[in-house]
């Protein structure tokens, strides 16, 4: 992978809590373009590693670069200046703001002004499919999850972090919530998706890192990985082998 | 019922009227009164009720803007007035020095911080006595002109009053409506969320601190030229910022008229208090402000404004019927 094309290059990421050493010189590199899923078991390293990309948790060694720039100690808000947007577990609405004015919140970012960041902010939720005059408070969980991306949408990111974003939806949920992720990846931008869910990572991306214990233990194609030996050890424990043998 | 625009139209005829149509000095004293904690409260509501950083040390600003007139009055001979953009700028300097390592605080530590500050700032006023220490500073006992704003009747200071209140009001609305405001609120919500917008948080925190402490300061000043009297306890004392909480949060913290609505209901029921049990019922006003915030606590954190809201609907609907 030739330099130039990254979008993203974390090289070496560390980070530890104390004497836990969360996660263990990752490395990750993402072209402009690409859908990339970062996958593995709870307590894999994945969700510290993500933060330490969002800017949320500074890494205590390592190098992020975005779009050319060291953003390795970037506070969050530089980060989403800079065209990093992220999603988070658990969504957060503006409680006391309607959609669009929670959406306008993000807009104002690149639109200053009141009545650009709002035709701007309507068209976001437009394409998110919500409703603009709709309190936040009265949202369930797929609507404040559809909120939060289009918020991160309308900071107009070139790279978005989407966390769990299409966890806990029902089955049409989910699939209404796939083909909103594939809008907003025919619109240009690079997402870069921790998920548990299986079907997201195999029919959103083609390519997937594998965490385990920190580090990065498998990369490739979502086909490949999920038949590696060390993926499936990571998964189901080492005792696995010994039942499948028997 | 009555629409926003009409409500409005009423509101601002009231407060022109009402010292003209309540002309004793009792109700004069008690619409000066008013206006005064409405304007405590509206500024305190920018960085309190909109940012959701709870001061409840604001009395640190009320204590410098009313400081200053009096000061520059008893240092220099100058004019009360003249001591407004001073506490302005001063009030502005220690919101920036107060924030800067507070603000890395959330929530009740916040608070508190600010309590212990703004009680340090009252002991350190009680005890210098270029500031008058504890028996504080007097103003002109007689006007020398205009200027000095020292008036018989009331009427002059509560048109005075009523013109800063709107300031305070016409620029919180103009916030409200920007950039500013949507920042603020989205702080409010979510710190965290609102960083990873690119809201510049502790900036715009800052921002709106400054901005709380200029107006608190001008409402020391106001409450310094009509009095021609302080001292540590009744500007820096915590009752100031407590009443500027309780007026905020009973009306609606976090909306326009909510420090206006809290302001028109807890003067008039706190001198009521006062003048039923005359000097007896001072510590009443703890056991009234106790009150009021076991029950918003309790049953409406949003305020008056928002039962109001919410109410209004079903209002209509059987108005309707």
């Amino acid at each position: 992978m030739s330099e130039a094309k990254n979008l993203l290059e974390a090289t070496n990421v560390s980070k530890t809590f104390g004497e836990f050493l969360a996660v263990r010189g990752a490395d990750l590199a993402v072209e402009e373009g690409e859908i990339i899923g970062l996958i593995g078991p709870n307590g894999a390293g994945k969700s510290t590693f993500f933060n330490c990309l969002a800017g949320e948790t500074m890494p205590t060694g390592g190098k992020i670069v975005f779009a050319g720039t060291d953003v390795t100690r970037a506070l969050p808000e530089t980060r989403a200046r800079a065209g990093i947007g992220r999603t988070f577990q658990v969504p957060t609405a503006f409680e006391d703001m309607n959609v669009l004015h929670n959406v306008m919140v993000g807009a104002f970012l690149r639109h200053p002004h009141r009545n650009d960041a709002r035709e701007h902010a309507l068209r976001i939720v437009e394409l998110t499919g919500l409703r603009p005059d709709q309190a936040a408070r009265s949202l369930g969980t797929p609507g404040r999850k559809r909120l939060e991306i289009a918020r991160v949408l309308a900071t107009e990111p070139r790279l978005l972090l989407l966390d769990e974003s299409l966890a806990g939806l029902t089955p049409s949920e989910l699939r209404d919530a796939i083909a909103l992720v594939r809008r907003i990846h025919a619109m240009g931008i690079t997402i870069v998706i921790v998920e548990h869910i299986m079907e997201v990572i195999m029919t959103l991306t083609k390519r997937v890192l594998v965490f385990n214990q920190g580090h990065v233990i498998a990369s490739g194609t979502p086909d490949s990985v999920v038949r590696e030996e060390a993926v499936i050890e990571a998964y189901l424990g080492r005792g696995h082998r010994k039942r499948r043998d028997q | 019922m009555l629409s926003p625009r009409t409500g409005l139209v009423l509101l601002v005829l009231g407060l022109l009227l009402y010292p003209l149509i309540l002309s004793g000095p009792f109700y004069r004293d008690i619409g000066v009164t008013f206006l005064l904690a409405a304007i405590s409260a509206s500024a305190w509501n920018i960085v309190g009720g909109y940012a959701g950083q709870v001061s409840v040390g604001h009395s640190m600003f009320f204590g410098l803007g009313a400081y200053t007139p009096l000061l520059v009055y008893t240092q220099w001979g100058w004019p009360p007035i003249a001591g407004i953009p001073i506490g302005i700028a001063l009030a502005i300097g220690l919101a920036v020095v107060i924030g800067m390592p507070t603000f890395r605080l959330t929530g009740h530590y916040f608070s508190m911080a600010t309590i212990a500050v703004a009680e340090l700032i009252r002991i350190f006023f009680g005890t210098w006595d270029w500031v008058g220490a504890a028996i504080g500073l007097q103003g002109p006992a007689v006007a020398r002109g205009w200027w000095d704003l020292t008036f018989r009747s009331e009427l002059p200071y509560y048109y005075i009053f009523l013109g800063v209140l709107a300031v305070v009001l016409l620029t919180t609305a103009a916030i409200e409506r920007r950039r500013f405001g949507f920042y603020l609120r989205a702080i409010k919500a979510s710190e965290r969320a609102a960083k990873s917008l690119g809201v510049p948080v502790r900036r715009t925190k800052l921002q709106a601190l400054a901005l709380s402490a200029a107006f608190t300061s001008v409402a020391g000043s106001l409450y310094v030229i009509k009095t021609g009297f302080i001292d540590p306890d009744s500007a820096f004392g915590i009752l100031i910022s407590v009443q500027m909480v309780i007026v905020a949060a009973l009306g609606g913290a976090g909306t326009l008229f909510g420090p206006l609505i809290g302001a028109l209901i807890l003067i008039p029921s706190q001198t009521l208090t006062n003048s039923l049990f005359g000097g007896g019922g001072s510590g009443l006003t703890y056991i009234l402000y106790g009150g009021i915030i076991v029950l918003i606590a309790r049953f409406e954190p949003g305020g008056l404004l928002d039962l109001w809201h919410r109410l209004s609907p079903q209002l209509r609907k059987r108005a309707h019927v």
